[in-house]
């Protein structure tokens, strides 16, 4: 089972000819994602890593019926790539592209959510189905399969979690980079519901950050609806307020958006809360 | 979070048809006699620009009279406020005050629609309008879609108790608020107190506006205001330039990381360990080995004890990192003790290039912090 992607899920690559989207569609295609066409506009009918490449979304999906594609295009072009894909009918979209102007990304998530299509960044590592399928730039050789569901805003921070979980014996079921930008696509709401209704997924870790309300808010769904064991870890400790840490959502707004405050309602709504990566594993194993 | 000066954000309103009492910007103390004339009024606002707040309680805002102005510009430029020195000094003409209003628009985070707060509680924290008089706020969200128009605001002017004239400058003033945000790309355009005179004119008499760093590039008006330079220290603004995010801190341990969430977790690791970060370094994703060559630069003009090289590399290469690292090395000398983790996409290759100049790599960040913070300690 796992979630929102599967060894057979089509994926068409936005930007295969550019520097990024060749390494990382190489790396998809080396790990099982199956990787239908590309699209770069102007290298229409030319072959790309094996895979056809098509002038624009609408021929590459006529061609392939994919129902996944992935942007590995420049912030200023996002938000064009986006309105294609979604227009040509894909069903999960995901952005990896990091720099996208806000007001962009509040578009393409309304139009995403008018057309029922799941959307996952921008600025995001991408999703990764162990020993199936990947979409994005998650390493593939740190996860295994397994029942632990990691859904996170961070990217490099989750690879630290997810390789501290397969050292320890917990294989993944799917980990979710959701992506660090204020407006973003799915969240950690929409990952806890698809998690618990998963048969594969028997724990579920989210790795929040300072700044929004989304953990919060995750606290609020766990405590009415989730039935399954959810461990949090929040990074950003030691933030000073006011100051962007890297992400642009990474701000700590008042006392709300503290890690100390997230760690507070977390554990409240009975979420076990860690303070460092490997003391994820250690909890699991104890409450096994 | 960039925030623009006030004086920038009434700049902006100014050109986008929102009224803003007359105004002008000074570095020193002089010609302030062709601005007393201007206004036709011997008593004015003397604003200093900054972009923390409590400017009021700091003394950096006061109502002067003309003989005053000089004299009490000249003792606030350069004077110290968080961190920063004065450099501007607004002066601008005094307002007469009918009623104040709370005024904003803003892109929501949680709905991704443009979302408008307004109140007839103006001129004081809108979060303690929220708390004791809820009721007087009124929250209206635009789809991202749609362009304003006046009549959409009507109903909200309503609320407010405007009514003829002042209605339809209300409607006008939304409907600029909104087309600027949008134009602009600004996260925030607010404008507490809002202030009606007695003469039925409605104008902002202050401006809080947040840019959207992401949009620079297509706003390069914006992105090249002065603001957008002083919010930064020395050091951060050229690394900015550089496209790395870094963020000054005051611990010992000066930490390299790729991502944001990786870099945050590494200075809370160092702090859980009882040590702490001299700041927040994340090279961006996909970086070069030019961007690790510049952040050890950086470091190397803070005054720390040690450097935490921490990646876990997804789309940037472990080779690219090591080879910065190296090119650092022969350009300057490292002069604290540097421990180093390497892990994720091209690892092998980063290992080798270290490991042929003599350095070891660690793979797992726990037992690496250990190592810089016993180094760091060690040589005490």
């Amino acid at each position: 089972m796992a979630i929102l992607l599967d060894e057979n899920t089509k994926v068409i690559v936005q930007g295969i000819t550019g520097k990024q989207g060749t390494f990382h569609a190489k790396s998809m295609i080396g790990y099982g994602t199956k990787v239908v066409a590309g699209v770069t506009p102007g290298k229409g009918g030319q072959e790309h890593l094996g895979v056809p490449v098509f002038d624009s979304m609408k021929e590459a999906v006529e061609a392939t019926q994919a129902t996944a594609s992935v942007i590995f295009i420049p912030a200023r072009f996002t938000y064009s790539a986006a309105m294609e894909a979604i227009d040509a009918g894909i069903n999960l979209l995901t952005v990896i592209t990091e720099g996208v102007p806000v007001q962009d990304s509040a578009r393409i998530r309304q139009k995403a959510l008018d057309n029922d299509v799941v959307m996952v960044g921008p600025n995001c590592p991408g999703l990764i189905t162990p020993e199936a399928s990947k979409i994005g730039i998650i390493p593939g050789k740190i996860c295994t399969k397994g029942n632990v569901g990691i859904v996170s805003r961070s990217g490099t921070l989750t690879y630290e979690i997810i390789q501290n979980l397969t050292v320890n014996g917990f294989g993944q079921s799917t980990c979710v980079g959701l992506g660090g930008d204020p407006i973003k696509g799915i969240g950690f709401n929409e990952c806890l519901t698809l998690f618990e209704n998963d048969p594969q997924t028997n724990q579920i870790i989210l790795v929040g950050e300072i700044g929004g309300t989304g953990e919060q808010q995750a606290a609020d769904l766990v405590k009415k609806e989730i039935t399954k064991p959810v461990y949090a870890f929040i990074a950003g400790q030691t933030a000073p307020p006011g100051k962007q840490m890297g992400h642009a959502g990474a701000i700590v707004h008042g006392k709300s958006g503290t890690a100390k405050e997230k760690m507070r309602i977390l554990s409240e709504a009975g979420i076990t809360t860690v303070r460092t990566s490997s003391e994820i594993p250690i909890r699991i194993k104890e409450n096994l | 979070m960039p925030m623009l000066y006030e004086i920038e954000g009434k700049q902006l309103f100014k050109e986008n048809k929102i009224p803003v009492p007359r105004f002008r910007a000074y570095t020193d103390s002089s010609s302030i006699s062709q601005f007393v004339e201007e206004i036709g009024s011997d008593v004015m606002m003397a604003k200093a620009q900054a972009l923390s707040g409590g400017r009021g309680k700091a003394g950096l805002i006061k109502k002067v009279s003309s003989a005053e102005a000089e004299e009490y510009i000249q003792s606030i430029l350069g004077r110290d406020h968080r961190g920063k020195p004065v450099e501007i000094v607004m002066l601008e003409e005094p307002l007469e005050i009918e009623k104040e209003y709370y005024l904003a628009v803003m892109l929501d985070n949680e709905s991704g629609k443009y979302l408008i707060i307004a109140s007839s509680r103006g001129g004081v924290d809108i979060e303690e309008v929220a708390e004791h008089y809820p009721d007087d706020i009124f929250k209206e969200y635009l789809s991202i879609w749609d362009d304003p128009f006046s009549y959409m605001f009507i109903d909200l002017g309503k609320n407010l108790g405007f009514e003829a004239k002042t209605l339809t400058s209300f409607t006008n003033i939304m409907t600029n608020m909104v087309n600027m945000a949008k134009q602009r790309d600004l996260t925030l355009v607010e404008i507490n107190p809002l202030i009606l005179t007695p003469d039925r004119k409605i104008i902002a008499a202050d401006s809080k506006v947040v840019i959207d760093g992401n949009s620079d590039f297509r706003q390069a008006n914006i992105a090249s205001l002065k603001s957008q330079r002083d919010r930064h220290t020395e050091l951060e603004f050229e690394a900015d330039q550089a496209g790395i995010s870094y963020v000054q801190l005051d611990g010992e341990i000066g930490i390299i990381a790729g991502g944001a969430g990786l870099s945050m977790a590494t200075c809370d690791l160092l702090e859980f360990f009882g040590s702490s970060p001299a700041n927040f370094l994340d090279v961006g994703g996909g970086a070069d080995e030019t961007k690790i060559e510049k952040s050890l630069e950086i470091l190397s003009r803070q005054n720390i004890k040690g450097i935490f090289v921490n990646f876990f590399a997804g789309i940037t290469r472990c080779d690219d990192v090591a080879q910065g690292i190296i090119n650092a090395s022969k350009k300057f000398e490292i002069e604290v003790p540097i421990v180093i983790r390497l892990v994720g996409t091209n690892d092998k290759e980063g290992i080798s290039i270290l490991e042929e100049n003599g350095i070891k790599a660690y793979g797992e960040m726990e037992p690496a912090a250990r190592k810089i913070i016993e180094l760091v300690k060690g040589g005490n």
